[in-house]
């Protein structure tokens, strides 16, 4: 028995070149297209006071477009979409903005877990973070969720701040587009979980 | 309901969120945090990440297997990876980033007034082998000066993706018997005893096979029990 490692900052010098662009689409995996609507998921990270958060890196995680994870913790990893690998990475740019394309997560309603709304798992790190905020991104009517177990141990008043609006302004051609912004610290901020 | 394989980290054992002296953790902290319950999307995580992220070679000491070699006293990093429980991670994630043996980082945010190393390459990628064991080859990094008045110690930074959610890993490993590690702000916000001294590598006993090589060894723990995320 060991206690895990301690957990430090990334600091300000976490090299360009480990947070590639090709860390931030999700809809394909070596060449290979994965199944579901494309979607963009993207938002402002910022600190107190709403000061933009640069050289700042996000990071996510989520189930495939039927909410499933190729990982052997899942019963029904074998129906996974093998193309889609569902972690990307992205640093914000100068003032604080981060950007991925990715694949509407699916509705999980069989899992041990309760029903999972579609959702994506959200860090952040950056100098100044000594241990990753994690967070989660709910998509959908928060009017659904009241069985998700994981929107059900927020309080209700911040429920709200945890879903990705529809943004129509930032839609491509073949994407729909949503924001989640994500104020760290202060009056509103999103809500963290304890980890 | 408390989960078997993943617990919340133990404040005894970490460093706070909030380190005196360091202005940015003050405005970078939420001011409260949510107890959540851990759910399948915790538990599982993306699995063979070379997939996404491009794997070089483990010598950060060169750009070319003959270039030339970078400044600085060459050194191995001997790292292994394991669960609270002992159990290897394999095929984990391993990036590496650290200062050259000026002190100098390849970053654009680095002032410090040191010369940038041509050969040196800054950092890379690992991937854990069976018995969760990895090797990197570097040059030793240098001390630079962080703030008005204050130092790091040499160390290197380490990040880690294992197999789930939960036990992701961002640390710092640092040099034993640097005289800089009783100034440096971060290691000192860990806590006394354990959990500072697992920040500090282990040197070992030289030998032939290493040639022009020290050699140190470090071991990660990640969150998790028996197993973990593989659903043991």
């Amino acid at each position: 028995m060991a206690d895990p490692s301690v957990w430090q900052t990334i600091g300000p010098f976490f090299p360009t070149r480990l947070a590639e662009a090709s860390c931030t689409d999700l809809t394909e995996l070596r060449g290979n297209p994965a199944r579901g609507t494309r979607i963009t998921l993207s938002g402002q990270v910022l600190e107190r006071d709403r000061q933009p958060v640069r050289n700042a890196v996000v990071e996510i995680w989520q189930p495939d477009s039927e909410g499933l994870f190729a990982h052997p913790a899942d019963p029904r990893a074998a129906s996974a979409d093998p193309h889609f690998l569902g972690w990307g990475r992205c640093a914000t740019d100068a003032n604080g903005w981060y950007r991925f394309r990715t694949i509407m997560p699916g509705r999980r309603a069989d899992n041990a877990s309760g029903v999972r709304l579609p959702h994506i798992n959200m860090m952040l790190l950056a100098s100044g973070i000594m241990r990753r905020l994690t967070t989660t991104v709910f998509f959908g009517d928060e009017r659904a969720g009241a069985d998700d177990p994981v929107l059900a141990a927020v309080p209700h008043a911040s429920r709200g701040r945890l879903f990705a609006r529809r943004a129509p302004e930032l839609d491509r051609v073949t994407d729909e587009a949503y924001c989640f912004d994500v104020l760290i610290q202060g009056d509103e901020e999103t809500p963290f979980f304890l980890d | 309901m408390a989960d078997t394989v993943y617990q919340p980290y133990a404040d005894s054992n970490q460093t706070p969120h909030r380190v005196e002296g360091y202005a940015r953790t003050f405005t970078r902290t939420p001011d409260s945090f949510v107890e959540r319950p851990v759910t399948l999307t915790e538990r599982t995580g993306p699995l063979a990440v070379e997939r996404r992220l491009a794997v070089g070679t483990a010598d950060f000491t060169r750009t070319s297997p003959d270039g030339p070699r970078a400044q600085g006293p060459l050194m191995l990093l001997h790292g292994r990876v394991v669960d609270e429980d002992n159990n290897p991670v394999a095929g984990a994630m391993v990036e590496v980033w650290h200062a050259n043996a000026s002190g100098k980082y390849i970053h654009e945010d680095d002032g410090f007034n040191a010369p940038l190393d041509a050969n040196f390459t800054g950092g890379g990628r690992v991937v854990t082998d069976a018995d969760g064991r990895f090797t990197i080859t570097t040059v030793k990094p240098g001390p630079y000066r962080a703030g008005p008045a204050s130092w790091r110690a040499p160390h290197i930074h380490f990040s880690i993706i294992g197999t789930s959610w939960m036990d992701r890993m961002v640390t710092q490993v640092h040099f034993p018997g640097e005289p800089l590690n009783d100034f440096d702000m971060l290691l000192n916000a860990a806590p006394d005893g354990t959990p500072r001294e697992s920040m500090i590598a282990h040197a070992l006993p030289p030998r032939v096979e290493a040639g022009d090589a020290s050699e140190f060894e470090h071991l990660f723990v990640v969150r998790g029990h028996a197993g973990g995320g593989r659903g043991g």
